[in-house]
């Protein structure tokens, strides 16, 4: 069958600007694009820029987005894309990621130096036992579904938060280094979280659920980084400022049973932090005119407020580390 | 259609806009509100599940109590609700959180309660021509764009268990079609606003900010409507602040859902508290007086 | 140019756990790969990894069933080292982070899968080697190697018998550069691309192979290639791991037979099982997956209930999913000892570029990824004790430029009928259809004629795309010229082998020479040909 494509190109370097180049091809009924690409780069346009390793869907390295959807140009079928959608096939790079020539993307910048910098090994204890450990199978699984991750990078390209900090880790690292939360030969989980939890790290994820909403392997990267950060709260909040919000947040529902804005608000920038208390002042000043700014540590308690301490009080002492 | 009311904290604190528009549209619609008083914040995504799970799991005891399904007006409510129902839903979880904490108050929660937030109590329970025999005031000329809030839409094993609720991903454009406004549609409009990372990474949150409210104008928003106070704090009360980091006037009066159906069910502009906002609603305002 | 102790050039299972074993020796290390380490071949390894470490279970037993399946060919003093080491090896992986499934006691679960006599394959789902090239990689960054992704060796550098390093092309700068190094370990992986369909990846195309080749250094048993049972025809052709059969899957004829006496049988047996009920009138042959049950497929066999799905529209839990052999790892490749020591000074090889002698005529099912970790680890300890006692030896002067100035002759702009994918295309199919999995003497004969107008084909190609960044043409086209070598070599073995054993069916020899077969081929290049000779089992 002819298949025609629109192709992203981008020469290397800053100062190119992107185009495209437009391709018919013949190709078998059961052709993926990958097929196609390789073929139109073997006959018509040698300089065509693409990646690819295992041709079945299962390395993660030709990651595209082909008519506006995120997909592996491996097992995207030609023959149904001609079926459905427009005239010409699109193919191009997935967004928030990096360019380096045409479909060719910097794996490095989006991903794989995020990784580098997680401390992503196991650190094992030097006195493990020479021999086999007995481990339950359900602690081991929940390893494995981390690990099934192939690194295609659609997690990161859903991200709300990468398209506006790109530095941030992005779920991806930060899942691949969660795995390492709930294995019982890690030693080194408290080190890592600290690491996780410096600036860009996990506590600049919004939790929005893009990212298990576009893995491919239900891994649900947002609930893994929700409960690393669970973790990090059992263990001791290191990133400062967020470790006052939240602990303000808990101390405020523990009293009263519900949220006191007012106190959270200056206890998040720091009772003594002057110069951040002068940050919020025009907002707290033009909350205050419009009548919408709650009275801080005014804060009258819920009805039936001291059953919620008590329950708060027993998790805090149930909790396991 | 009486439902357990669950206002959260927002409402009445840093949005106190949001709760009496809710109670007066709710009213006006005949839709019954028994308001849960003695009930914990949900946590807001902040709490460790370790504590809230079990706060979270006396509110839906309580409800179950009170025979009522539970009414969120925020979709940070909603969301942490629905997350935690779900896991609730597995028996051997439900009965370790009762066994530990809820036990000792007499309380038993049997994973049968169901929440749900104002705008699908309206779109579903209600119905969607009944809503339209309420419209009084056609909000004809008004542009507006829907802004949901994240947890309104995924995580969608939460947000739509089952086929039949597939519209959910529609119900802010369908509403607002439904009270005569026109759609000005943009690709943010189910993004997250930037709050939850405010205290974490400020310049990351108002760039969020900035980047929606900015997309939504140049679509041709008069306004934007959203079900959720949180981002109501991020969009109008961070506004000036994202003004700032821009270098750029925004100057989007964004509205609570409540307000926005308010107005197209006759409520004037001042019965719906839009005097309050950080970012003035004047020019909404003088549209919707002109209508008449 | 840069300088290293040892250079390995390969970034899988095999390359990594030899950059390790050999930066654990205390060697300055660095590792060159075309690929990143997380999108190698190894991934295709999905259902276990043997091991002799259960109760029932014995080194002595584990080296027997690997004696039977190599029909006679095994080097009975590798076979012993390997069986007794495997054990800390596989040992060392859990050690390090692999989630290996266990059972209900919280010990390793472990599957009997192909022809081993006891359950001995630990297991991760159906993705061990996606997950064992994971945390191989970790320990890789742990060990603070260099990594040099996105390199292509292009030549191995060599001074008075013995190779001193490589130079490779960055394929991101576009620059040719030298590498110096006192030992050199090839662990570039297979070469099955060379067959078309084939079950590996697309950069599978024996390069390590070729360039020791070139160097003089032996190719052996190269006529043993294992085809997998359990392929999927269609496209590029999807495998499915074996290890299905050992849960309840059957093979059956398209008209419902299931084929008998599969359960334990070695991959060739299964292969020619299948090839005799076409023969014998069935219109087709599925693999059904169905007894495994939905829920299993869901969990244990997760990624092979995804990948069938996505890549042939099927449901595994309701259809049958039509299956053919299809050309699946080499068993032959460089002649190593069993420290992974080549016939040169400082060349290495290890992994499935490699051939010790342990697989003889057939490897058994399992053991592919025990290979890369035990000689992966012997051929890096190695490697950094004789980088640490040979004598120091210049990079030769002039490499770098010759190499580059025969690179650059390579590319020239213009238009050409004649492309490297449809030459590679013949081959594929020519070697299929003629280097099969049963193959006759005459057809391989002719096979070597058409390889030979091939090559000269080949010859007169250019590489057109002249920009230097990403020219993923001029890898294709190296790619292929090794290819055309090794098939050449294939060939030439497979019609030196005058009988059946293991992997490797003749239909004019239909039966087992015990009297002239029991022993190793060997190709080495001789004044540009390839020239067959055999060499003796090593006898224990």
């Amino acid at each position: 069958m002819q298949a025609t494509f629109n192709v992203y190109r981008k020469e290397p370097g800053p100062n190119s600007k992107p185009g495209r180049s437009t391709y018919s091809v013949e190709v078998a009924a059961d052709a993926t694009v990958m097929d196609a690409l390789l073929k139109i780069r073997d006959e018509q346009d040698p300089a065509l820029g693409f990646r690819g390793s295992c041709l079945r869907g299962y390395c993660g390295d030709c990651t595209v987005r082909v008519n506006g959807k995120a997909a592996f140009a491996c097992t995207a079928k030609v023959a149904a894309l001609a079926k459905k959608g427009p005239a010409e096939i699109s193919v191009e790079p997935i967004r928030n990621m990096p360019v380096v020539k045409d479909l060719i993307q910097d794996w490095d910048a989006f991903l794989w130096n995020k990784i580098d910098a997680t401390k992503p090994w196991l650190e094992p204890n030097g006195s493990t036992a020479d021999g086999e450990q007995r481990i339950p199978d359900t602690v081991m699984a929940k390893v494995r579904k981390a690990m099934s991750c192939f690194y295609c990078g659609l997690c990161d390209e859903g991200c709300t938060v990468l398209p506006v900090d790109f530095n941030f880790l992005g779920p991806a690292a930060l899942t691949k280094a969660s795995r390492f939360t709930w294995d019982p030969r890690d030693h080194a989980v408290r080190e890592r979280l600290q690491i996780l939890e410096r600036p860009k790290g996990m506590w600049d994820c919004v939790h929005c659920f893009e990212a298990s909403e576009h893995c491919p392997r239900e891994i649900a990267p947002t609930e893994r980084i929700m409960e690393m950060r669970d973790e990090a709260f059992k263990y001791g909040i290191t990133n400062e400022k967020v470790a006052r919000h939240h602990l303000s947040f808990a101390a405020s529902v523990k009293r009263s049973g519900w949220l006191d804005e007012g106190r959270l608000a200056i206890e998040s920038e720091g009772l003594t932090n002057f110069k951040g208390l002068m940050k919020l002042l025009p907002t707290a000043v033009k909350a205050i005119t419009r009548g919408k700014a709650p009275i801080p540590y005014l804060h009258h308690k819920r009805e039936g407020s001291e059953k919620i301490t008590r329950i708060i009080e027993k998790a805090e002492a149930n909790k396991e580390k | 259609m009486k439902y357990a009311f669950y206002p959260g904290c927002v409402s009445k604190g840093g949005c106190p806009e949001l709760y009496p528009s809710a109670v007066r549209v709710a009213t006006k619609l005949g839709i019954e509100l028994e308001e849960m008083r003695d009930v914990a914040c949900t946590g807001a995504g902040v709490l460790p599940q370790y504590i809230s799970d079990p706060i979270n799991a006396r509110t839906f005891a309580k409800a179950e109590r009170m025979g009522l399904p539970i009414m969120t007006i925020c979709s940070t409510c909603q969301g942490v609700f629905g997350q935690a129902n779900l896991r609730l839903q597995d028996p051997e979880y439900r009965a370790k959180i009762n066994r530990e904490y809820l036990a000792e108050e007499g309380l038993e929660y049997k994973g049968t309660t169901d929440i749900k937030h104002l705008l699908w109590v309206v779109m579903e329970d209600y119905g969607v021509d009944k809503l339209k025999a309420m419209v009084a005031r056609p909000l004809t000329g008004l542009k507006v764009s829907p802004f949901y809030g994240c947890f309104l839409r995924r995580p969608p094993e939460v947000v739509i268990p089952s086929k039949e609720f597939a519209g959910r991903k529609t119900y802010l454009e369908q509403l607002i079609d439904i009270v005569g406004a026109e759609l000005a549609d943009f690709a943010g409009k189910g993004k997250c606003c930037g709050f939850p990372v405010l205290t974490a990474n400020e310049e990351s949150s108002l760039g969020m900010t900035a980047k929606h409210t900015i997309e939504a104008k140049s679509k041709g928003a008069d306004c934007m409507v959203t079900p959720c106070p949180l981002c109501h704090l991020s969009l109008d009360g961070n506004q000036p602040r994202a003004e700032e980091q821009e270098g750029k006037e925004i100057n989007l009066p964004i509205l609570h859902l409540p307000q926005f159906l308010g107005l197209a069910l006759g409520f004037t502009p001042a019965e719906m508290n839009l005097k309050r906002h950080i970012v003035s609603t004047q020019a909404v305002e003088s549209k919707v007086n002109m209508i008449a | 140019m840069q300088e290293f102790d040892v250079l390995v050039v390969g970034a899988g299972a095999a390359g990594l756990r030899a950059a390790i074993a050999a930066k654990q020796a205390g060697a300055a290390v660095a590792l060159l790969t075309k690929v990143h380490p997380l999108r190698t071949n190894t991934g295709l390894a999905q259902g276990g990894i043997n091991a002799p470490l259960g109760a029932d279970d014995s080194p002595e037993a584990y080296a027997g069933d690997i004696l039977q399946a190599g029909d006679g060919l095994c080097d009975p003093g590798v076979v012993q080292a390997f069986t007794q080491q495997a054990g800390d090896a596989v040992m060392w992986l859990e050690h390090m982070g692999v989630p290996f499934n266990r059972g209900a006691d919280g010990r390793f679960d472990r599957r009997q899968f192909g022809s081993n006599g006891k359950a001995r394959s630990l297991y991760v789902d159906d993705r061990t080697g996606h997950v064992v090239m994971q945390v191989l990689y970790e320990q890789f960054q742990r060990a603070r190697i260099p990594l040099f992704a996105d390199w292509f060796v292009t030549s191995l550098a060599i001074d008075s018998a013995r190779c001193v390093g490589v130079t490779a092309l960055g394929l991101r700068s576009g620059v040719l550069d030298s590498f110096g190094a006192r030992a050199v370990i090839l662990a570039t992986g297979g070469f099955t691309r060379l067959f078309m369909p084939s079950t590996v990846s697309i950069g599978t195309t024996g390069d390590g192979q070729n360039l020791a080749y070139q160097a003089g250094i032996a190719l052996k048993d190269l006529e043993m290639v294992q085809f997998h049972p359990l392929v999927f025809p269609g496209g590029n052709a999807l495998m499915i791991t074996e290890a299905v059969l050992a849960e309840g899957a059957q093979v059956v004829t398209a008209e419902g037979q299931p084929i008998a006496n599969l359960i334990g049988a070695t991959r060739d047996k299964i292969c020619i099982a299948i090839l005799q009920a076409l023969q014998n009138g069935a219109s087709g042959v599925a693999l059904d997956l169905t007894p495994i049950g939905a829920q299993k497929l869901h969990s244990r066999f997760s990624q092979t209930n995804e990948l069938i799905r996505n890549f042939t529209g099927l449901d595994p839990a309701k259809d049958p999913i039509p299956i053919r052999p299809v050309a699946h790892r080499p068993i032959g490749g460089i002649e190593v000892n069993v420290s992974g020591q080549t016939a040169m000074h400082g060349l290495y090889a290890a992994g499935e570029c490699a051939c010790t002698g342990l697989n003889g005529a057939g490897r058994l099912a399992g053991n592919i990824l025990t290979e890369a970790v035990v000689f992966g680890a012997r051929a890096g300890e190695a490697a950094a004790a004789y980088a640490k006692s040979a004598p120091p030896k210049a990079f030769p002067a002039d490499r770098l430029e010759e190499e580059k100035k025969r690179l650059e002759a390579l590319v020239s702009a213009g238009k050409s009928e004649d492309t490297a994918g449809h030459i590679h295309g013949e081959l594929g199919r020519l070697m299929s259809e003629s280097a099969g999995a049963v193959r006759e003497g005459s057809a391989l004969q002719a096979a070597r004629g058409r390889i030979h107008a091939l090559k000269e084909r080949y010859a007169q190609l250019r590489v057109r795309n002249e920009s230097a960044i990403y020219n993923y043409e001029l890898v294709a086209y190296l790619e292929l010229g090794a290819m055309l070598n090794l098939a050449e070599a294939l060939v030439v073995a497979a019609d030196a082998r005058n009988e059946s054993r293991g992997a490797h069916r003749r239909s004019d020899h239909p039966a087992r020479d015990d009297r002239n077969g029991l022993c190793h081929s060997v190709v080495t290049l001789v004044q540009g040909a390839p020239q067959a000779d055999t060499k003796p089992v090593v006898a224990l």
